[in-house]
């Protein structure tokens, strides 16, 4: 096991250095458009590792992380524009003021994730199988149409802010140094991820997807822990909701969508489902073919779907168990 | 913990109903289970056992009734909750975790009834207050050198050894073995039924057995389970001699 334990981390120092190495390449060549194509693929991928979490470790097939992913975006977004008109966002009971700052907006953003997450998961966790996947869905629908309805913040039309936000000591708008945050947290987010795996926490979750029956035998409380993983997962998903709008520098409701619900859950099972650089792979496969084949036919989704299919029926360790040629990681 | 007094029964089960309708599965049942024995439940296909278990367990709640472990009673409490007061169970079907290692499942056991499971960030296998228990239990059971062979490929036999282990692992006041023997070769039940026989040493074992031989070579004492209703309890003698026993159940194996 230890072996193939070390073979796993070289896939997965692989991965992300190979998506370093083609934002650094392109932007030694100037290709500006390029380094932002791998930062949407690091923000990507930083959303499927936060869902691989409750997904892949916790066995927890949510279709609403859209709902996490559209809040981060829109903290974003309400604190960035408040902080250009120099409104205060509410002001009561307290006041609270816009902000440009990233520093600032990222903890707000995941906190915003996990309580929605605290709440969603709470509800959701005490039904199972399709009724999971159904109750996650309508949370992510109702905030969607809510947010089409907020008129304050664009309503159907998005919020734009004109300037992204700020980080100190770099100049956000350079695509390589606003690649390089977002490569340097979702480093950061795989560090954590394969930490909790590997705790005591990690063996419970992993046991409680696997037979939760026996988990109980043994005095574990599969809610518990399952909740626990639902809002570390949501945390992780609203800081890339965050990094997504700045990217952009706009949210819309799109971003809360069972449309996005969908493609997070593509990235994990593209990559490997419970795989930890599964999703990084899962997201730069996405990407690469929405350019390549989204270039040549307007129908390259078809395509994708085909793929998806033959890896879900020939490859369920997606393409990191291909590579590593085993089934589902422990 | 309150030392039970000697003899003072472990697990005390007073007046368990339990209904699905018109079909009442268990029926106005008492039962105890005394220090350092094996009382062993036996009963037809359909006689209840499996649900009484789960009643015991706290997967399902009864009607009525009341359930006492070591002195307390244990009825508001949830399954997790009395695994770790010690309530160790096996299943009837091999229940383990098929991609974990031995050690891994074994581990798991150990961390559940620390009840310590919501730590994030020390590696569970280099956490020395999980994985030297777990290996003490591991070999316990008789799996020594299987430590790091994932579950899924144990063969029967090493599975319900590791069952055993992981129940080893609660720090049982008092097994719940449902069905060990079953689907053991011959070679394996003779191996089972002498890791039983040390287990009580350990904690006394309410056994739900249908393998004959082994319920008559190791119990003290045998309740017969007929329809839900405990039709006759006593020492190994008194129930191979009971009549109303031979007609109902042991007609053809006795």
């Amino acid at each position: 096991m230890g072996e193939l334990l070390n073979r796993d981390a070289i896939i997965n120092l692989v991965i992300f250095a190979l998506l370093v190495a083609v934002a650094l390449g392109a932007h030694l060549a100037g290709d500006g458009f390029t380094v932002t194509l791998a930062t949407k693929a690091a923000i990507f991928g930083l959303a499927g590792v936060g869902l691989n979490l409750a997904l892949g470790y916790g066995g927890l097939i949510s279709f609403g992380h859209a709902a996490f992913f559209g809040i981060g975006g829109y903290v974003t977004g309400i604190l960035a524009s408040h902080a250009s008109s120099g409104m205060p966002v509410v002001t009561l009971p307290f006041t609270i003021m816009g902000s440009n700052e990233m520093l600032g907006i990222w903890p707000v953003a995941m906190l915003a994730g996990g309580v929605a997450a605290l709440a969603i998961g709470a509800l959701s966790l005490r039904t199972s199988g399709v009724y999971f996947i159904m109750v996650t869905l309508a949370f992510a629908q109702m905030l969607y149409y809510f947010a089409i309805s907020w008129s304050r913040y664009g309503g159907e039309d998005g919020l734009s802010f004109y300037v992204r936000n700020t980080f100190p000591g770099l100049n956000t708008f350079a695509p390589i140094q606003y690649f390089a945050i977002c490569a340097v947290l979702l480093a950061l987010a795989l560090v954590f991820t394969a930490v909790v795996t590997q705790s005591r926490f990690g063996l419970a979750l992993q046991a409680a997807r696997q037979n939760s029956q026996r988990a109980v035998a043994v005095g574990i409380r599969p809610y518990a822990i399952r909740l626990t993983a639902f809002v570390l997962s949501g945390m992780i998903v609203g800081l890339a909701g965050s990094l997504y709008a700045d990217l952009n520098r706009f949210v819309s409701p799109a971003m809360l969508s069972w449309h996005m619900s969908g493609e997070i859950m593509v990235f994990v099972i593209l990559g490997g489902v419970g795989r930890l650089c599964g999703p990084v792979a899962g997201a730069a496969i996405y990407i690469l073919l929405e350019h390549v084949l989204g270039g040549i036919s307007d129908y390259w989704q078809a395509l994708l779907g085909l793929l998806l299919l033959g890896i879900v029926l020939f490859a369920p360790g997606g393409l990191i168990g291909i590579v590593t040629r085993r089934g589902r990681h422990a | 913990m309150p030392e039970p007094k000697l003899n003072e029964p472990i697990l005390e089960i007073r007046g368990l109903r339990k209904a699905f309708g018109a079909l009442v599965a268990t029926d106005d049942v008492s039962l105890d289970l005394r220090p350092g024995e094996i009382h062993a439940l036996i009963g037809p296909n359909g006689a209840g056992k499996s649900t009484l278990i789960k009643q015991i367990v706290g997967e399902i709640r009864p009607n009525s009734g009341s359930i006492r472990f070591e002195g307390q009673v244990i009825d508001g409490l949830d399954a997790a909750a009395r695994a770790r007061l010690g309530l160790a169970r096996s299943f009837q079907v091999s229940s383990v975790i098929p991609d974990f290692t031995v050690l891994q499942n074994v581990m798991l056991a150990v961390a559940g009834a620390s009840g310590a499971v919501f730590r994030f960030h020390r590696p569970a296998l280099s956490d020395r207050k999980l994985t030297e228990p777990a290996l003490f239990h591991i070999e316990q059971a008789g799996l020594a050198d299987r430590h790091l062979v994932q579950a899924a490929k144990l063969s029967h036999g090493e599975r319900r050894k590791l069952e055993i282990a992981m129940a080893l692992a609660l720090r049982p006041r008092a097994f719940l073995l449902d069905e060990p023997m079953a689907g053991m070769g011959l070679e394996g039940g003779r191996q089972l039924t002498s890791i039983l026989s040390e287990l009580r040493n350990e904690a006394p074992i309410l056994l739900v057995e249908h393998d004959m031989d082994a319920v008559f070579a190791l119990a003290d004492r045998i309740s017969v389970l007929v329809y839900g209703r405990i039709i006759a309890t006593g020492s190994v003698a008194e129930i191979r001699a009971n009549p109303e026993v031979r007609r109902s159940y042991l007609g053809e194996d006795a």
